[in-house]
């Protein structure tokens, strides 16, 4: 095997595990910190998409369409946790069930505002060539926006007082409210930014996936497992999760075929949570 | 009294099925309006009103007019079951016209079978759909690879690399895309087939390099698999690699894709919005003072406005809508002057002969006509499927693949 064809290997399949990564780090917090799945994750990541598509075609600068995505879903992101969400804490199944139904919702709201085709943004044509390999520039870039993304929801967790007091809210929930922290709110925060990072994702992934209704789809099966592979630390244990599946599989795809990518994927799934049935976290003593 | 209410029950009875046996001439339709499919069955629901509106415009057939009984199947099966069976039990329709996926046709086909209603299947697809009751206007597989495999290993080299979903319309295309190799001196040099829901394309790119093929014959279904034309222009291969499709296009994928990664895309189908005739330039015409001209007409509402047409052009033959007089009236070899150049419906296999059309992607989302094969015969199907030989045949052709 050639030197080039392996290190080509290695760095795309960090690419795909870095977007694997970037798919699932709000899933992961919005499972972590509230212990909610949020089955319409994957739809708040194609409002993500839509968003920044329509705020580049009205002529904005791509980059700039980010953080408008990540404002539009986390108010969106809000209104769903008052709504819905408050109403069913403690609930797994039932806000799986609501969260479900809100994304068929979803879904099809897309398809009547933005009918079902509508134009991509395309990748920037920058790429790198190593030996008799050429690899597009844009999903490489990934690995540092997944790498920031990690960075940034640790540090949001563990430095700021809203990551002190989600956390001590959802930990001890009546220490919490005794000591004068408005557990509802923090909560919805929490939802906020965890369909805010989705919001992110979408935006940041449009070059590589163009916007669909059913763009959420592809995205969520495999996020779901991550975070439930991962276990009960999430963060940390999203990221190696990501990491070793989404790598793994990659690597399988370019030596086999896709196919059989997806088949590790799948099988190693199973046996991990053979293995661990809390997920590969739960005997850690890490909190994050 | 009593006498008098009987005989005009009679009267009212004799009224109604008098007016009954006077009704219009009615035909069902089953498309995919709502869910992750209407992208092709809202434009063949779209092309099946505007066909009955101008045959009835014109005054109907027969003198009677037609009237359609639509169901949205909602992208899934079970209610294409559900409503092929309503349409036959409830509605008494003389034709259907309904479908996108293989999986819907299988599902429906026995039933229209059973009832000995002629069924109007309209997509590309797969080839090899066999039966007395069945027609298909849609161009196979075959009947596009064969003529688009000739033209891109003349034009590119005779180096394959196919990349194909993972199902039966992947794994047939490949074994066509093999077999015309072979016979016009190219080389498959390698496969790759992906699941639908696949996103991230590096894997296929990295072995295609691999491969160094002279061009890809890619198949993407859904829009997720046209990220692999992005992702292949971004990785600046479309420069050294020709990438040619027999389905791109046919969901206005040129629409999503970006102008950097769908300029030069080559596309075989049996109609593009561009083809230039007087019947294309009407039938363009009235769809967009109907239906506007936001999206580009696809290659599955032609389908079916020839359908339509070829079914109008076998009732008045047959001087009756009955069923049975018209299958053998299309059995007759039906033509008809359509959008995509005269087609003909052939008597044995049921499937349309007709013009298959090479075109090359533009940069503002659109195509240009390279070349046209006139008149292109569904080879695979003429040879494995003669109706009128054999009337009970009841099948489904798949080539041996590997």
């Amino acid at each position: 095997m050639e030197l080039d064809f392996l290190a080509t290997v290695l760095l795309s399949s960090l690419s795909s595990a870095s977007i694997l990564l970037i798919a699932t780090i709000g899933l992961a917090v919005v499972f972590g910190l509230m212990g909610v799945i949020n089955l319409a994750h994957g739809e708040f990541l194609m409002i993500g998409a839509y968003t920044a598509l329509t705020v580049t075609q009205a002529g904005v600068p791509y980059i700039l369409s980010i953080p408008v995505a990540v404002a539009v879903t986390m108010a969106i992101g809000a209104i769903v946790e008052i709504l819905i969400i408050s109403r069913l804490y403690g609930r797994l199944f039932d806000t799986m069930l609501a969260t479900w139904g809100l994304s068929i919702v979803f879904y099809q709201l897309a398809v009547l505002i933005f009918g079902t085709v509508t134009p991509g943004i395309g990748m920037p044509q920058y790429n790198i060539t190593i030996g008799d390999y050429n690899l597009a520039g844009y999903p490489l870039l990934m690995i540092v926006v997944a790498a920031a993304m990690l960075f940034f929801v640790f540090a949001l967790m563990t430095k700021s007082v809203y990551g002190m007091k989600a956390r001590a809210s959802i930990q001890m929930p009546q220490m919490a409210q005794a000591i004068g922290i408005e557990s509802s709110r923090v909560n919805t925060l929490t939802f906020a930014v965890g369909c805010g990072l989705a919001g992110f994702a979408g935006a940041v992934l449009l070059p590589i996936v163009p916007a669909t209704p059913s763009m959420g789809f592809a995205f969520v099966i495999k996020a779901f497992l991550t975070v439930v592979v991962a276990g009960p630390v999430t963060l940390t244990g999203s990221a190696i999760t990501a990491l070793g599946l989404g790598g793994g599989a990659s690597v399988t795809a370019s030596f086999m075929t896709s196919v059989v990518g997806d088949v590790f994927f799948f099988l190693i799934t199973a046996l991990l949570l053979w293995l661990y049935p809390m997920g590969i976290s739960a005997k850690w003593r890490r909190k994050l | 009294m009593k006498k008098h209410l009987t005989s005009s029950v009679i009267a009212l009875a004799s009224a109604m099925s008098a007016s009954a046996a006077f009704a219009e001439i009615k035909v069902g339709a089953i498309f995919d309006l709502t869910g992750g499919l209407n992208i092709y069955g809202i434009q063949q629901d779209n092309a099946l009103d505007l066909a009955l509106d101008s045959i009835n415009a014109d005054g109907g057939l027969l003198g009677e007019q037609i009237e359609v009984v639509s169901y949205d199947s909602q992208s899934e099966l079970s209610k294409y079951t559900q409503y092929a069976n309503t349409s036959v039990l409830r509605d008494g329709i003389s034709a259907m016209f309904a479908g996108l996926t293989s999986s819907s046709r299988e599902a429906i086909r026995p039933i229209f079978r059973r009832a000995n209603i002629p069924y109007f299947y309209s997509s590309l697809y797969e080839g090899g759909a066999c039966d007395r009751q069945t027609f298909v206007t849609g161009s196979s597989a075959s009947q596009q690879l064969q003529p688009l495999i000739e033209w891109a290993i003349e034009e590119y080299g005779p180096r394959i690399y196919i990349m194909a979903p993972d199902y039966n319309f992947g794994t047939i295309s490949a074994h066509w895309i093999n077999e015309y190799a072979e016979q016009n001196g190219g080389e498959v040099v390698g496969e790759d087939f992906l699941a639908l829901t696949v996103t991230d394309y590096a894997p296929t790119i990295q072995k295609i390099q691999q491969a160094r093929p002279d061009f890809v014959v890619a198949l993407p279904v859904g829009a997720n698999q046209t990220g692999f034309l992005e992702q292949f222009a971004a990785a600046g291969l479309k420069d050294s690699i020709g990438v040619v499709s027999s389905n791109y296009g046919s969901g206005n994928q040129q629409v999503v894709v970006s102008p950097e990664a769908g300029e030069g895309l080559i596309a075989s189908q049996g109609y593009f919005m561009q083809v230039d005739n007087p019947a294309n330039a009407e039938f363009v015409e009235m769809w967009t003072a109907k239906y506007g001209d936001d999206t580009p007409i696809v290659s599955g509402a032609v389908d079916v406005w020839n359908a339509v047409h070829v079914w109008a052009a076998a009732v008045e033959e047959a001087g009756s809508a009955k069923p049975e007089a018209v299958i053998a009236a299309l059995e007759s070899g039906i033509t008809f002057e359509a959008p995509n150049g005269t087609v003909t419906m052939e008597p044995s296999s049921h499937h349309l002969r007709q013009n298959i059309y090479i075109a090359r992607g533009d940069d503002n989302h659109g195509f240009e006509i390279v070349e046209t094969f006139e008149d292109v015969a569904p080879t695979y199907e003429n040879e494995m499927c003669d109706l009128v030989a054999n009337p009970d045949l009841a099948e489904h052709f798949t080539p041996e693949t590997n």
